[in-house]
């Protein structure tokens, strides 16, 4: 009963994280056609990002959530003009496989550059809320990961909204649809593609600090949550929001079973597997449809 | 691109975009840069007086074997396979294995490891031919991490754990003096190359690697005209999956040990670097890649971090500045240099007659 109740928990905290990191990559994917990876870099610089402003101002850690969020958006914006824009429409080169290579160029850029300035050591991280509650005796959840949790749904609530409603989440979504009506009806495709790139990073970063606390901030701190990601959207099938958010949960689901009932170190091995047979049955993963209607 | 092409190819050389011109015909290497390379490439230790030096040599021979296998997945077949440092531990590992549990001689060793990556390779083909594009680079991507997750975690003591595989004898040549001994590492993976270099050669100019080239370049039109997807592509992943686990095995063998630094992100980010700074798709393309950036590397050994940077950069700016590499453009403006001349000559020939 009580192993039921930590798998569910596990559940929710770490399907809520890894939708907001994977959701990234399936909104760039579905508008740019490029598979950023660097996304996992800005998990670990919106944790930097959130180290660095409390332990130099000592500023609220909410405020520290909002910064992380604008550096990571800067950053994916820098991301766009540095790794995508020069690639865009160049005849005669594979655009996705330049652009997955440029991203990940990027990704050990940024990466190095965090190693230079901070040095590899693991730099623990206060949760945004210390404390826990007791579900019975032995079950017990910190508020850190209600707060992970609440954040991170409230972000994908936020994002399905501003999807669905604003101007430029429709430009978003139109874009991922049909480029070139989009184009046609007048929507700045480029400008479209910066604000992506941003948003994606964005999230990734508030992802990041709320990782913080449980995985420490260290420059490879982004490495596993890539290869989550990666899993995710593989299973969900890239460019499908919806799909993306299901194939989340269920991942989380299976990575939180796997470390509670066996090891966890086999987790990602496990999941790995899973993907396989996903693949092998549906090669477009569980969501994904073989031609252009996404989103 | 010799001059009798290229003075029948003058009046079309116009109205014909460069890049098509110079893939006319099969890439042909002249006899004598190819003999001075080779004299130069295996005279090089004893010109070397560092032991320094020629390990580094030593070391960019056996990325040089492992690139061109990577070459004929990425380069030539199209496939984006980023799991080829996992085959390469693999290849590495079982070369370890079996030399410290057996007491086969080294050269069958060699072959046993690169069957062994041939197998692990066609078994990760599986799966990845139904797949398309991205999801490829994917799926390989997250095998390598996965292969090298499991490998750090094992406590079972067969592959060591983070510590790798360490004690076993090689190739038989441990009482050599140093000097010696590094120069005997250095002729056997310069072997390797030349092994891995004709058999791509001969690949690539055979129906095989047309083959492989027209799935790549068109897909449906190719399987039309009854080249077989399947057939082909699992041959390119047997054949590169094999070299690669050779070159692992050479690591092995020339350092004595393998630990899962062999892979992971650092690695692959050279190894993609070397790759596209020489040219995919090209035979000399990987190795004057793998050339360039080992030597950048060893000079800027003292500081890592940098280097790493660097890296990164010169990755970015090859790609987005040169994105087919220094050979294709290299070749691209010999070839204009010699219709240049080409045409200056039948200019002449023509006003003389």
């Amino acid at each position: 009963m009580n192993a039921i109740l930590q798998t569910l928990v596990s559940t929710v905290v770490q399907g809520s994280m890894l939708a907001l990191i994977a959701i990234g990559m399936t909104l760039v994917y579905g508008t740019l056609r490029v598979l950023n990876m660097a996304q996992g870099v800005m998990v670990m610089v919106g944790g930097f990002a959130a180290y660095t402003t409390v332990v130099r101002t000592g500023l609220p850690t909410w405020i520290c959530l909002i910064v992380a969020a604008v550096v990571t958006f800067l950053l994916g914006v820098l991301t766009y003009y540095s790794a995508v824009k020069p690639l865009l429409g160049r005849v005669g080169v594979d655009f996705e496989m330049t652009a997955f290579i440029t991203t990940f160029a990027i990704a050990t850029i940024v990466q190095s550059v965090v190693l230079l300035i901070y040095g590899p050591r693991q730099k623990p991280f206060d949760p945004l809320w210390p404390g826990r509650i007791d579900i019975t005796s032995d079950v017990s959840i910190t508020y850190h990961s209600l707060i992970m949790a609440a954040v991170a749904i409230g972000a994908l609530v936020g994002l399905g909204l501003f999807l669905s409603r604003s101007r430029y989440g429709l430009a978003i979504t139109a874009v991922a649809q049909n480029l070139d009506a989009a184009r046609l009806m007048g929507i700045p495709a480029r400008r479209v593609y910066v604000v992506t790139m941003g948003i994606a990073a964005a999230l990734a970063g508030i992802a990041g600090v709320l990782l913080a606390p449980l995985y420490f901030v260290y420059p490879n701190a982004g490495d596993l949550p890539l290869l989550q990601a990666l899993i995710v959207v593989i299973f969900a099938g890239l460019g499908s929001v919806r799909g993306t958010i299901y194939a989340s949960y269920i991942i989380g689901f299976l990575s939180a079973a796997v470390a509670i009932y066996w090891k966890s170190a086999y987790a990602l091995p496990v999941l790995y597997v899973v993907i396989l047979l996903v693949l092998v049955v549906r090669p477009n993963g569980i969501a994904g449809k073989p031609q252009e209607a996404r989103l | 691109m010799n001059a009798a092409s290229g003075s029948t190819t003058v009046s079309t050389a116009k109205s014909q975009p460069a890049s098509i011109r110079s893939f006319l015909g099969w890439p042909k290497a002249g006899p004598i840069p190819l003999a001075v390379t080779a004299v130069v490439a295996i005279a090089l230790p004893l010109v070397l007086h560092s032991t320094y030096w020629v390990g580094v040599c030593t070391l960019a021979l056996i990325w040089m074997v492992l690139n061109q296998s990577w070459n004929l997945v990425l380069g030539y077949s199209g496939i984006w396979n980023f799991g080829q440092l996992a085959i390469y531990a693999i290849g590495g590992y079982t070369a370890a294995l079996v030399s410290l549990h057996t007491g086969i001689p080294w050269p069958l060793t060699i072959v046993v490891a690169g069957v062994a990556a041939m197998l692990v390779s066609l078994v990760l083909a599986i799966p990845s031919l139904r797949l398309r594009g991205i999801y490829v680079s994917l799926l390989t991507f997250g095998f390598a991490e996965v292969v090298r997750l499991l490998v750090i975690a094992d406590s079972s003591g067969v592959t060591g754990g983070t510590f790798g595989l360490s004690g076993f004898d090689g190739f038989g040549i441990s009482a050599m003096a140093p000097e010696a001994r590094s120069r005997t590492f250095y002729w056997i993976a310069l072997l390797g190359v030349a092994i891995t270099l004709l058999a791509m050669y001969l690949i690539v100019r055979s129906p095989l690697g047309t083959g492989l080239m027209a799935l790549r370049d068109n897909p449906a039109l190719a399987a039309a005209r009854g080249v077989s997807p399947m057939k082909y592509q699992l041959v390119s992943f047997g054949i590169s999956g094999f070299f690669a686990g050779v070159a692992g095995a050479l690591y092995a063998f020339t350092y004595g040990v393998v630990s899962p630094s062999l892979m992971g992100l650092g690695q692959m980010t050279l190894l993609v670097t070397m790759l596209v700074v020489g040219g995919m798709g090209t035979l000399s393309g990987p190795l004057v890649g793998t050339a360039i950036l080992t030597l950048v590397q060893a000079e800027l050994q003292n500081w890592p971090e940098i280097r790493l940077i660097l890296l990164g950069v010169i990755l970015l700016a090859i790609v987005v500045l040169m994105p087919r590499g220094v050979v294709p453009l290299l070749a691209h403006r010999t070839g204009r240099l010699k219709s240049w001349m080409a045409q200056g000559n039948s200019a002449q020939t023509k006003s003389s007659t």
